[in-house]
This record gives C-alpha cells, structure tokens and sequence, in this order.
C-alpha cells in the first residue's frame, strides 16, 4: 500500500481537543478573555472597533421581537397576507424588508384551537435573527434545549402556559438551517384594535411558543 | 455516541430559568445582552468570522468540540470565546505566542487600558459600512441543484442507528441522537441545502434534500411521552434516512 492510500483510509478525526489548546490560556475572568482576544484581533488590524459597535447597535434597537410582531399583526388583519406567510414565509416576510442572516429560510407554523406550535434548538440556539433578535438566555440554557423536545405540555407549564389535553403540541427542533416563527392566535376582543395596536399585543416568547399574545388592555 | 451539545430529551434538568419580574410576572423584555461582554464576545465572534477563513458550521463544531469539561462548565458566550480562539489560531490568523503574549499584557493591565489599534485595516477585516449589507444578504444554505428527492410526503423513514458522519469520528452532524433508529413520517421537503456533515469539515458544500420529518412522541418517549397526540419535528438531510421497509 502506498502512502497516498494509507492517508485515504486514515479515519479523520477533526480537531478534538489537544492538552495545548489554545482556549486553555485564556484568563479565568471572562471580561478578560474578550479583551484579550479583542486586543489581540485589533492590533493585527482583523476587526473594526466600529463594526462591533455597529453590530450591537442593530441588534440592540434595531431588529428584535418588535419586527416579528409586525409580521404577526398584519397576518392577524390580512387574510390574503397571512396565507402567503403560511405558503412562502421568507418571502411574505421580506415584504416587510425583514430578511437576511439567520432569516434566509422562514418557516411560519400556525397556533390553531387544536394545536399549540413551540420551537426549540436542541444542538445549539438556532433562532430567527430579522423577526426576534438574538435569543433570550434561557432559549440557550440546558434546561430549556434538552426538557423541550421530551415534555413540552411540563416546559409550557412552567412559562405560565397551559395546554388543552386536547389540543396537539407540536414541537419544531431547529437542526438544520430553517428558522421557524409561531404564529399566535389573535386574541379575543381585539376586533376593534388596528395593526400597530395589535402589534403591541405580540410578545416575544408568543411567536417562539413559549407564551401568549397579550390581552387588550 | 455523541457529543455533550446533543442534549434533546436528556434526564436531569432543572427549571427553565425564566426571568421574572418583582410582581412575578415573565419578562419579555431583558436586555440583548446581559453585559457588555456578551455583546463584545457575540459581536468579535460574528467579525472574525466575516473574515473568510472559516464558514457556519466549521465555527458550530468548534463549539462542539470543546472538552467536555469545559462545555458544561462554559457559560454560553464563554464558549464561543473559547471556539473562537481556538480557530483563530488553527486558522493561522494569530500565533499561540501572540495569543500569550496578549494574555499576559491585560491580566497585568487588567480592563482598563486602550488597546493598541493597527494603524492599516487587513483587507479581509469587515468595515462597518458593510455591516448593514452584510446582514440582509445572510449566507443562505439552499442551492439549485437539480436533485430529485427519494422520499416522498408521508413516506414511513427511518433514521440511521449511528452517526451518520462517515468522514470524521465524532464529526458534526444535525442528526440528534434522541431520534437515531426512530420511525418518523415526512412533513415536508424543503429543498437541497448545503450539507454540514461536510461543510463543517471543509469538504465542500454538497447540497442534498432536506426533509422535515415527523416524529410522534410516543416513538421517541415510549410510555413516557406526555401525550401520544403530540409530536416534534427535525428537519433532515436525506443520509440520516432509510426507507421504513414494510
């Protein structure tokens, strides 16, 4: 056997940890640790300090939960706009100029009287970044990635949400690069609201399953 | 067997931790991020990323791979600080002496102190006039590539008993170990996506069907599922699928 076929066989193995690994230096206090690696990167001129500061500035007031309850309202108000939502969710959505990363592929599921939709990220925190933002830390947290998929009417109950033995929970793990959005009931007694206000009525943790819209005050 | 991020229908956790308000109350409205260097470790990641050297999915297997040890012990933005230096300098873009030196430099300095900027931006750094841009393009993953799909809407499947990354040992893959040799039903079919069990390794992107597959809880829970009625669904590539023989 030559050496050329020995390398083909050799089984890779990634990059699995070594005793030298380079995360193994950094210091203890995490604050430390991002300046280390934030000196390190501008002094070799890789990052921008105007770009990070950009960065958070969009995610911090710029997209967020708030856009996802446009889209949720307008669905509410607009028949014709719900069902192209429902159809071809990354294009009804785009028509609201919401679009891009962590957004590329939208899939939106609808609550109806007889399901209950929740998503969740078991692998990772896999999130709809145009219409939520960067995802809450218990969206991230153990608890919620490994309880959600094998009890989800106990996960449901613990966010104040209690479901209908006989409605169907439905629970949409994020593995590959499809980013799923709920879309909530609209609530009793809002027939009078308009869109913005309906809007106001859309929290977060409704269009991730977590939680209900809002009741008009 | 897999890693310690595959954690779906794992036994042993607590409550969520879901924050609150005085009058009790759920809050919908905590900050993005918790601290300021959550947002720095979040924003420094996404930037060296920008740099081209690595894509997606090769930075999620960093993650992954971290030592076990470290993975439970990290808190979230603690580990892509630890994955984010460690492809930076498998990556080449910074040695492990300048790596030390730094370190060395601010635990004597602590936080307090204004880095030394490079005078001349890399060509690859991305500048925040295309940040906007950058973001409302995205990376999207589905190519058009003229692949039929195997399986059909409603077809019995079953997914693989192993891991089904063949190139790697313990190589990433999207297929979570609650529903290996399960019997699921397929949902929907979403197009060819770029495949991270190879991408992840740079081996290339080869787009391949993605399905979204449905799997009753009762199949993955047994008695123990909640409810027989409720189900979860994972969207899958075609090699984590069999045909469910009859």
């Amino acid at each position: 056997m030559n050496s050329e076929n020995n390398h083909n066989h050799h089984h890779d193995h990634g990059h699995d940890h070594k005793h030298d690994d380079a995360h193994s230096h950094l210091p203890s206090d995490p604050e430390l640790r991002v300046k280390a690696i934030e000196t390190l990167l501008l002094g070799k001129g890789l990052i921008d300090s105007k770009t990070l500061d950009e960065l958070i500035d969009t995610y911090e007031n710029k997209i967020g939960p708030q856009n996802g309850a446009k889209v949720v309202a307008k669905a509410w108000v607009d028949e014709s706009y719900k069902k192209r939502l429902l159809e071809d969710a990354t294009a009804a959505i785009r028509e609201l100029s919401y679009q891009g990363r962590q957004g590329e592929n939208m899939v939106v599921v609808e609550n109806t009287p007889d399901i209950h939709n929740v998503v969740v990220c078991t692998l990772c925190s896999c999130y709809p970044w145009p219409v939520l933002g960067i995802p809450p830390t218990w969206y991230k947290s153990d608890e919620y990635r490994s309880r959600t998929v094998r009890e989800p009417r106990k996960v449901l109950s613990e966010f104040g949400v209690n479901v209908d033995p006989k409605v169907k929970v439905k629970v949409w793990d994020s593995t590959a690069e499809l980013r799923y959005l709920v879309l909530p009931m609209r609530p009793k007694g809002t027939e009078h609201l308009n869109e913005n206000e309906l809007a106001e009525l859309v929290t977060r943790n409704s269009m991730i399953g977590t939680g209900l819209p809002e009741n008009a005050k | 067997m897999s890693r310690l991020h595959d954690m779906g229908g794992r036994f042993g956790d607590g409550p969520i931790p879901i924050p609150r308000k005085k009058n009790n109350e759920i809050d919908n409205h905590e900050p993005t991020f918790k601290y300021d260097w959550h947002a720095k470790a979040w924003a420094i990641t996404l930037a060296a990323g920008a740099l081209g050297e690595w894509n997606l999915d090769i930075s999620r297997h960093y993650r992954e791979c971290l030592p076990p040890k470290d993975y439970m012990n990290y808190s979230y933005y603690e580990k892509w600080l630890a994955a984010l230096t460690n492809l930076l300098v498998d990556k080449n873009l910074v040695s492990l002496e300048e790596l030390k030196s730094v370190i060395d430099l601010v635990e004597k300095k602590g936080l307090n102190f204004e880095a030394n900027k490079s005078e001349k931006l890399d060509k690859r750094t991305w500048l925040a006039k295309d940040v906007q841009k950058t973001l409302g393009w995205g990376g999207p993953s589905i190519r058009e590539i003229n692949v039929s799909p195997i399986y059909k809407i409603n077809e019995k499947v079953v997914a693989v008993k192993y891991s089904p990354n063949e190139d790697v040992n313990g190589g990433h893959t999207r297929l979570p170990s609650y529903v290996m040799g399960r019997e699921g039903i397929i949902y929907s079919y979403n197009g060819s996506h770029v495949f991270p069990d190879k991408n992840a390794h740079a081996k290339g992107e080869n787009p391949l069907p993605l399905y979204t597959v449905e799997f009753k809880a009762s199949e993955l829970w047994g008695v123990s599922a909640e409810d027989n009625n409720d189900s979860i669904y994972l969207d899958l590539w075609e090699p984590y699928l069999r045909s469910k023989k009859t």
